[in-house]
């Protein structure tokens, strides 16, 4: 019995952490500009958009894997098995296994990309610091929020009127977002989601987002803002896909407008899943660190 | 054998739960020496099911008499918990512990595997085939 029971979850465990890895690997191929995510989201073309009283495409729904008890166990000669495949490893190369070098290699990986917020010079040393000091400095590191827009995109979507709520799976966050003017007083308050009010622009949903805090990070590689950060997301449905980009100004340290990779993400169609609530963070690791290496 | 296969696709999920968007994190072998092991055989005072990293704690007895605190951690808590793993270590139950040790020389370290009483392996790392302490 225990036997099967262990069997049951290992099974298992394999199968959610596959459902887990797949928004983030079709977020990257997306990015890279490859063929998967845009083949994905051509078999949701036939899906056709829901849409509210007043004719506007509706955005409920659960937008990330979720918790259900569908769970199945899956075929470890599945290609799926092709994701747990590490990089090359030269003869002999000590500490090559795959995943022991998962956060080094994500470093570097994070490090390829052109699309990088350009700063004013005096404060490309701040980066480079922030960078370089990132497992001490990086606020998600200590368990802060991320914030936006570096939570990226909801993972559930509740749309009622004038208002809209958007649910994150990282500490347990929500942002309400009116269709209206600022609020005067949430607009001032510096928080690390601001204050968001939205309006259409034809089927896009537009976020317009102030008042932040300036303890958050726009990404990985010591990318700072100012309380001045002014961002504006906009988000489309096609169907059951869901895109979601944010651009980000801030006039006080960037010379320009810095506008953020898509995110496209699938709808979970799965009647019983539901967003579990995320766990408590409680950062115990910095006091043993003994290098800079991060990912 | 069958144990070695079911444990290697916890270790596969481990690894996977990695890739998760939400959370970035330090490198493993900026706390651990990825290359070594320790092991130890206590009773399990706690278990943390937390981010970023879930926790377990243990008791070791000494042949003195006198008990050790260790701690061991894993990856980030959202897959074993979904997958009901998280829910298969007892605390007052005794298990074998191989780790990979903390860099800083404190009682702590990176888990591979877990040896359950009745003989399971639960392997919560990625084994190193090159590693001739990894069999």
């Amino acid at each position: 019995m225990t036997r099967h029971v262990f069997r049951f979850s290992a099974t298992t465990a394999f199968a959610v952490a596959i459902l887990w890895c797949l928004p983030a690997r079709v977020a990257a191929q997306y990015e890279a500009g490859g063929q998967g995510a845009q083949a994905r989201a051509g078999n949701q073309a036939d899906v056709s958009t829901p849409r509210t009283a007043d004719g506007h495409p509706d955005f409920t729904g659960l937008w990330a894997r979720g918790s259900s008890g569908n769970s199945t166990g899956v075929d470890p000669n599945a290609p799926i098995t092709v994701l747990t495949k590490g990089r090359p490893c030269a003869p002999g190369q000590a500490e090559c296994a795959p995943g022991v070098n998962f956060e080094r290699d994500s470093g570097v990986q994070q490090r390829m990309t052109s699309n990088i917020p350009v700063y004013k010079p005096e404060f490309w040393e701040k980066v480079q610091y922030l960078d370089h000091n990132g497992n001490a400095e990086d606020p998600t590191f200590s368990c802060s929020p991320a914030g936006v827009p570096r939570m990226g995109a909801p993972a559930q979507i509740f749309q009622s009127g004038d208002q809209m709520a958007f649910l994150y799976n990282q500490g347990n966050t929500f942002r309400i977002i009116r269709f209206g003017p600022h609020d005067p007083i949430n607009s001032v308050d510096q928080t690390p989601t601001g204050d968001s009010v939205a309006r259409w622009e034809g089927d896009t949903l537009v976020i317009d987002t102030l008042g932040f805090s300036d303890d958050t990070w726009l990404g990985w590689p010591g990318w700072f803002h100012s309380n001045n950060m002014h961002v504006i997301e906009r988000m489309t449905r096609q169907g059951n896909t869901l895109t979601w980009q944010a651009t980000v100004e801030d006039p006080d340290v960037l010379l320009k407008p810095w506008t953020m990779e898509m995110r496209r993400m699938q709808l979970n169609t799965d009647s019983k899943a539901f967003l579990l609530p995320d766990l408590p963070c409680s950062e115990r690791d910095l006091q043993h660190i003994v290098t800079k290496e991060r990912g | 054998m069958r144990h070695k296969f079911y444990g290697s696709l916890l270790a596969i999920a481990m690894l996977l739960s990695l890739v998760a968007p939400a959370f970035a994190h330090h490198a493993l072998q900026a706390e651990y020496d990825t290359t070594k092991r320790g092991a130890f055989t206590g009773e399990l005072t706690k278990f943390a099911l937390i981010n970023p990293h879930v926790r377990w704690y243990f008791d070791v007895k000494n042949p003195d008499g006198s008990v050790t605190k260790w701690e061991v951690t894993g990856a980030g808590a959202g897959p074993l918990r979904q997958s009901g793993t998280s829910r298969i270590f007892k605390v007052g139950d005794t298990y074998k512990v191989t780790y990979a040790p903390a860099r800083d020389g404190s009682h702590l370290g990176r888990v591979v595997n877990f040896t359950f009483q009745d003989g399971r392996v639960v392997t919560l790392f990625h084994e190193d085939p090159n590693n001739p302490n990894d069999n």
